[in-house]
């Protein structure tokens, strides 16, 4: 499972951060510090919580299998 | 500006999006049921509805879905931020509130300025400070039994946080505080006006002052900034500090108004924080999304067709910040305030979208749950005062006019009462 982040367009909001602090790391001005990243085993559903959290929605998550799907919660 | 009360409709607004209502007078009229009524609208207009007057202000769209707003913005080319306020222009002269009034590009260079003083790490830093302030505040009024919360907490609070981050002497409160309130909260615009000279003058002052001393302090940061390679004017200088004053106090006031009448209100909810204090940062989020206080506009500058709505390069629109927290599209019961509810799952957007998203929200947010945690910890159950109403009022920043909570006091041990103590 990948994390594909469109780092443009973030604005700061750091509720990613707030939510799994570390997949998704700031940089100094408060601001997501990657474009993506590959998730490990064990951390999927932190990362699936960590892109919902996101208010621009620009925290896509691939290759995401169908089990990890929980729904709207 | 103009008052327009009989403004015709432009000709290409279909009269089926035409609501015959002031948004912000109906809000105000219904009072502690504003947030239901808003939440109703959701079922009886159309997703993008145009009103003919906002209080002072003339005719604007309203989109109610959050997804559309979030589209207008996450596109400030279209929707521009230019020329928001009226501060500048009611002293007849020409700065601007940077980065709010500044579309990008130039935007970012503002904004790169400010954005370092309030990640969650600079936060993080402040956390004793906003504590130790809070407080003294509570424990001022705790063997009272009774307070007035906007003057005794909720104005005084964010001021004292704002003065120390800033820099500036925490003795300017009282000032501060009366100017927040007259500048924002006034629909007079020669009480505005003469607000607004008394701010800027200060703020003039204290920038001038700090050029020939420099010290450690949010101007004398600035004094040492450089956009595009030069240093700061000074209309740039007093835009940006204007802004940080007109953002960091009214806003966490208002705010923390809502949530304590939410809680003086509804005992049981009040009793499950005080059980769960691990629930108070979902709650912080949940009280934010339930009642959203703040309306930003933009203006379009190309014709542009969203849905049914056809706006015309020129037109308002109206950025309800409410409305998108309240969309049945988003959220289930979106009327009901639920502190269970995952606030991870669906982002709310009181603090906006898109580059103009709150700098400040990291540090409102850790206000926000600083009182809750304290009041809940130092203060017994608490309600409405016998013999007052809550006064909600709904003009530009939303937030109560009046409110008085009233306990029964533990003499003596206020900073150790337990949370089964329950005296109400």
């Amino acid at each position: 499972m990948k994390v594909r982040i469109n780092q443009q367009a973030c604005a700061g909001h750091a509720r990613c951060n707030h939510v799994a602090p570390g997949l998704y790391s700031l940089d100094d001005n408060g601001y997501i510090a990657s474009t993506g990243f590959s998730v490990e085993a064990g951390q999927q559903a932190l990362a699936l919580r960590g892109a919902r959290a996101c208010p621009e929605r620009i925290i896509e998550v691939l290759d995401e299998p169908a089990s990890a799907s929980t729904g709207a919660a | 500006m103009t008052v327009d009360h009989a403004a015709a409709i432009p000709p290409h607004i279909s009269a089926h999006l035409v609501q015959d209502f002031d948004l912000w007078a109906e809000l105000t009229a219904q009072g502690e049921n504003a947030y239901a009524w808003a939440a109703n609208l959701h079922r009886s207009t159309p997703p993008i509805f145009w009103v003919p007057r906002l209080s002072f202000l003339s005719g604007t769209w309203v989109p109610r879905r959050a997804e559309d707003l979030r589209r207008i913005l996450q596109d400030p080319e279209t929707f521009s931020s230019v020329g928001l306020t009226p501060y500048a222009m009611l002293l007849g002269e020409s700065w601007r509130l940077a980065p709010l009034e500044v579309d990008p590009p130039d935007h970012a260079k503002y904004r790169a300025l400010l954005n370092p003083l309030f990640t969650p790490k600079k936060v993080d830093a402040l956390e004793q400070d906003i504590r130790a302030l809070a407080t003294q505040l509570i424990e001022a009024v705790a063997e009272q039994g009774r307070c007035d919360f906007n003057e005794d907490f909720a104005k005084a609070f964010p001021t004292l946080i704002f003065l120390k981050l800033m820099g500036w002497p925490l003795e300017e409160r009282p000032l501060f505080q009366h100017w927040t309130q007259t500048l924002i909260k006034s629909v007079d615009m020669q009480v505005v006006t003469d607000n607004a000279r008394a701010i800027t003058g200060w703020i003039r002052n204290h920038i001038a002052e700090r050029r020939l001393d420099p010290g450690d302090d949010f101007t004398s940061y600035l004094l040492a900034s450089q956009i595009d390679g030069r240093a700061l004017t000074d209309d740039e200088m007093l835009g940006i500090n204007f802004l940080i004053f007109i953002g960091g106090l009214d806003t966490v006031t208002s705010s923390i108004g809502l949530f304590f009448r939410h809680l003086a209100r509804h005992p049981e909810q009040q009793a499950q924080l005080r059980a769960n204090p691990e629930l108070i940062p979902n709650a912080v989020e949940e009280l934010l999304r339930s009642y959203s206080i703040v309306n930003m506009r933009r203006t379009v500058t190309r014709d542009v067709q969203i849905g049914e709505a056809l706006m015309k390069k020129g037109d308002m629109v109206l950025i309800s910040t409410e409305l998108a927290n309240l969309d049945p599209e988003v959220f289930d019961n979106a009327d009901q305030v639920d502190f269970l509810r995952s606030s991870g799952a669906a982002p709310h957007m009181a603090f906006s979208y898109g580059v103009h998203r709150c700098v400040g929200s990291h540090l409102a947010r850790r206000e926000l749950r600083i009182a809750l945690e304290l009041w809940l910890k130092l203060i017994p159950p608490f309600r409405i005062a016998d013999g007052t109403q809550p006064r909600f009022s709904a003009v530009g920043v939303f937030g109560m006019e009046d409110l008085h909570l009233q306990w029964d006091p533990v003499v003596g041990t206020a900073s150790a009462t337990p949370a089964e103590r329950v005296s109400a």
